[in-house]
């Protein structure tokens, strides 16, 4: 029983990952029916930068560790979000009223650029995370071990999956991204300035992207530039599990897909885990082709 | 008209002839290696061995009065494009190629350097290299079996270890290791509790590490890579498995201890010496060479294991006195020489001749301590 509950505290561990990267393949597509391909790549990106800033702060030595800590995740996220921001502007925007394809192709590209241009600035070895960022501190509870990390891992993503929930379903500007995503024109006629709102969307899922990021780094500890593209295809399968285009959907889909493949590699084999994680999105795409939630859109039109 | 014709063709013939002599100026030396990607570091390493060396043979002449030129491929430590990359390199006419790092890119590109003529060399362990017996194929490092034979005498008769759980990843090296290991601890009747696999580069071990937390081994020997052993070591100690560590020599890198951290004190690893243990001075002055030059000490054993098959390949060029790879190949399989990593021998399949394996403990500072045998 303590290796399933251990099994599955692997697999929350793995899935808060997921899940926030998926969110951010969820709200652009949500708002602008767009597959944001270079999404895993700004994932990477932040563990980059928030490596870089971390080194940089930590070097100067004066400041309390859970202060820099704070502030390197704030300046990441800030950084990360007008990366997003110049993404849309530069890959994006120009294509926004030509055929989906031609996006799609759009985001390809951007994303390998952005993961090419990691490699130039930082070089294709690993690079590696100090081992004390975090404390090392682990608790065993009926012999199930959780470190501190994977603890504030689970507890950090829950929360700020309530917050972006709370944010979207309860404030105006909440109000008028779900609007966006019904009916862009509707929503223009109502005077709601949809580019700014898509401006919106790409901070928040860039942002949440960079907490995903820089968790990679500090608990797998390792990093390298094409990292982007095996977290961001789990995440996109995770987004796509739960209902692309769906907020909690995607929540769901990344902690279902984190739990699954943690017990298919517990329980059959790890080279399974991959194959079975397709076997399942072919499932669910059979049987409810809408995800498990459903897209809330689709329902509406 | 037809004497122009001729006249024209003899012309265009001998400027094809005059365009083969010159390429044929200068002696190709190529470079199968993962400079990009998890094993850039190891990659980037032969890559640099190789130019230093013939930077050096250039210094003095070259060889037969030809300079040596190098042609550099990046194979990624894939199979798929190391077979792009023999045709790239046969293409470009090297005759003789150093590498890859991993067994698998070595194996898939080893056919078309037998086809073509072209020596090979390569520090890959995999047992199956040598299975073909190409004569174009020399095998630098110490095979799995060898290494196997030696990891199961030690875990079961000089460590005493009950319960042994083997990991290995799916790469021909990793999975070569593991069997040759997990065959010869049975041959010396010790006890396997697991053997598992893990996929490399997928950093998420936390679900096979738990598995075999349950079945509570004495000791974890892991078969892969060191960007897959290092992660491996530090969740073992996250999950509070208290078994010892046993890493293959794909883990003797020092990202192994900085992925690590703290975990990495008490790791084992089984290798044959480190480079700065080599007691040779064409060793020392080699390593000596290769930090001035590149401001850094070569990364590991395996970068050095490629740079001497250059040196077999170049000091068989010297002494015979031809760049025909079938007669450098012979005289390879009949000569013995002094190389960095100690006395260069091949067999008949291309297997290397005699081995020299340690198990070093990894310290509290990250240095390595030989455990077995004591000196």
């Amino acid at each position: 029983m303590d290796i399933l509950l251990q099994q599955i505290v692997n697999g929350l561990t793995i899935g808060s990952i997921y899940a926030l990267v998926a969110l951010g393949y969820t709200m652009v597509y949500g708002v602008m029916k767009l597959i944001n391909f270079a999404h895993g790549d700004l994932v990477a990106l932040s563990a980059y930068i928030g490596l870089v800033f971390y080194t940089q702060m930590a070097a100067g030595g004066a400041m309390p560790q859970a202060l820099t800590i704070v502030l390197v995740f704030l300046l990441t996220a800030i950084v990360v979000a007008i990366f997003g921001v110049l993404l849309e502007r530069i890959a994006y925007r120009p294509l926004r009223n030509a055929p989906r394809l031609s996006a799609v192709v759009s985001a390809l590209g951007a994303s390998m650029m952005i993961q090419n241009g990691i490699m130039l600035v930082w070089g294709p070895n690993i690079l590696i995370f100090p081992s004390d960022i975090l404390p090392a501190t682990s608790w065993n509870i009926y012999g199930v071990t959780i470190t501190f990390v994977q603890a504030a891992m689970i507890i950090i993503t829950i929360m700020l999956m309530l917050a972006l929930t709370l944010f979207i379903n309860f404030t105006k500007m909440g109000t008028a991204i779900r609007a966006s995503a019904i009916n862009q024109d509707a929503a223009k006629l109502m005077g709601i300035n949809v580019n700014f709102i898509i401006i919106i969307i790409f901070v928040l899922g860039s942002m949440l992207g960079a907490v995903g990021g820089l968790f990679i780094g500090m608990y797998y500890r390792g990093i390298s530039f094409n990292l982007g593209w095996t977290y961001g295809m789990s995440a996109f399968i995770a987004a796509i599990l739960g209902g692309i285009g769906n907020i909690p959907g995607s929540m769901v889909g990344g902690y279902l897909l984190g739990l699954f493949t943690a017990l298919i590699a517990g329980y059959v084999s790890s080279a399974w885990a991959e194959a079975f994680t397709y076997i399942l999105l072919i499932m669910i795409l059979i049987v409810r082709p809408t995800g498990i939630l459903g897209e809330r859109v689709a329902e509406k039109v | 008209m037809k004497k122009l014709f001729t006249l024209s063709l003899a012309v265009l013939v001998s400027a094809l002839f005059a365009a083969t002599a010159f390429a044929a100026d200068t002696i190709k030396v190529g470079v199968q290696a993962p400079t990009t990607g998890q094993y850039a570091n190891e990659g980037q390493g032969i890559d640099n061995a190789t130019r230093l060396m013939v930077e050096q043979y250039n210094a003095k002449g070259g060889l037969l009065g030809k300079k040596l030129e190098v042609f550099t491929c990046d194979d990624e430590g894939q199979a798929m494009k190391a077979a792009i990359c023999a045709k790239e390199l046969v293409n470009k006419g090297v005759i003789m190629v150093i590498g890859s790092y991993t067994s698998s890119a070595a194996e898939a590109a080893q056919k078309t350097y037998y086809r073509a003529g072209v020596l090979q060399t390569t520090d890959g362990t995999s047992d199956s290299l040598v299975k073909n017996g190409y004569w174009t194929f020399f095998r630098n490092s110490n095979p799995n079996s060898a290494n196997a034979q030696f990891t199961a005498e030690y875990m079961v008769n000089v460590a005493k270890f009950k319960r042994i759980a083997i990991v290995s990843d799916y790469s021909s090296y990793a999975q070569g290791l593991a069997d040759a290991v997990t065959k010869e601890i049975k041959a010396v009747n010790g006890n396997i509790v697991y053997e598992g696999k893990i996929k490399a580069g997928s950093q998420n071990f936390t679900p096979v590490l738990t598995k075999v937390k349950s079945l509570d081994p004495d000791v974890i020997y892991f078969s892969g890579y060191y960007a897959d052993g290092g992660l491996l070591r530090a969740q073992q100690k996250q999950l509070g498995i208290d078994a010892a560590f046993i890493g293959g020599d794909a883990n003797d890198n020092v990202d192994f201890r900085k992925l690590a951290g703290g975990a990495a004190e008490g790791a084992m690893i089984v290798n044959v010496p480190t480079p700065d243990m080599l007691p040779y001075d064409l060793a020392k002055n080699f390593l000596a060479d290769y930090r001035a030059k590149f401001g850094k000490d070569i990364p590991s054993i395996w970068a050095l294991l490629n740079a001497d098959g250059l040196l077999a390949f170049l000091t068989a060029i010297e002494k015979t006195g031809t760049t025909d790879t079938k007669k450098l190949s012979e005289w390879l399989h009949s000569n013995e020489l002094n190389g960095m990593s100690g006395k260069l021998k091949w067999d008949d399949k291309g297997e290397r001749v005699g081995s020299a394996f340690m198990v070093y403990k990894i310290t509290a500072d990250g240095s390595y301590d030989v455990a077995y045998p004591k000196q």
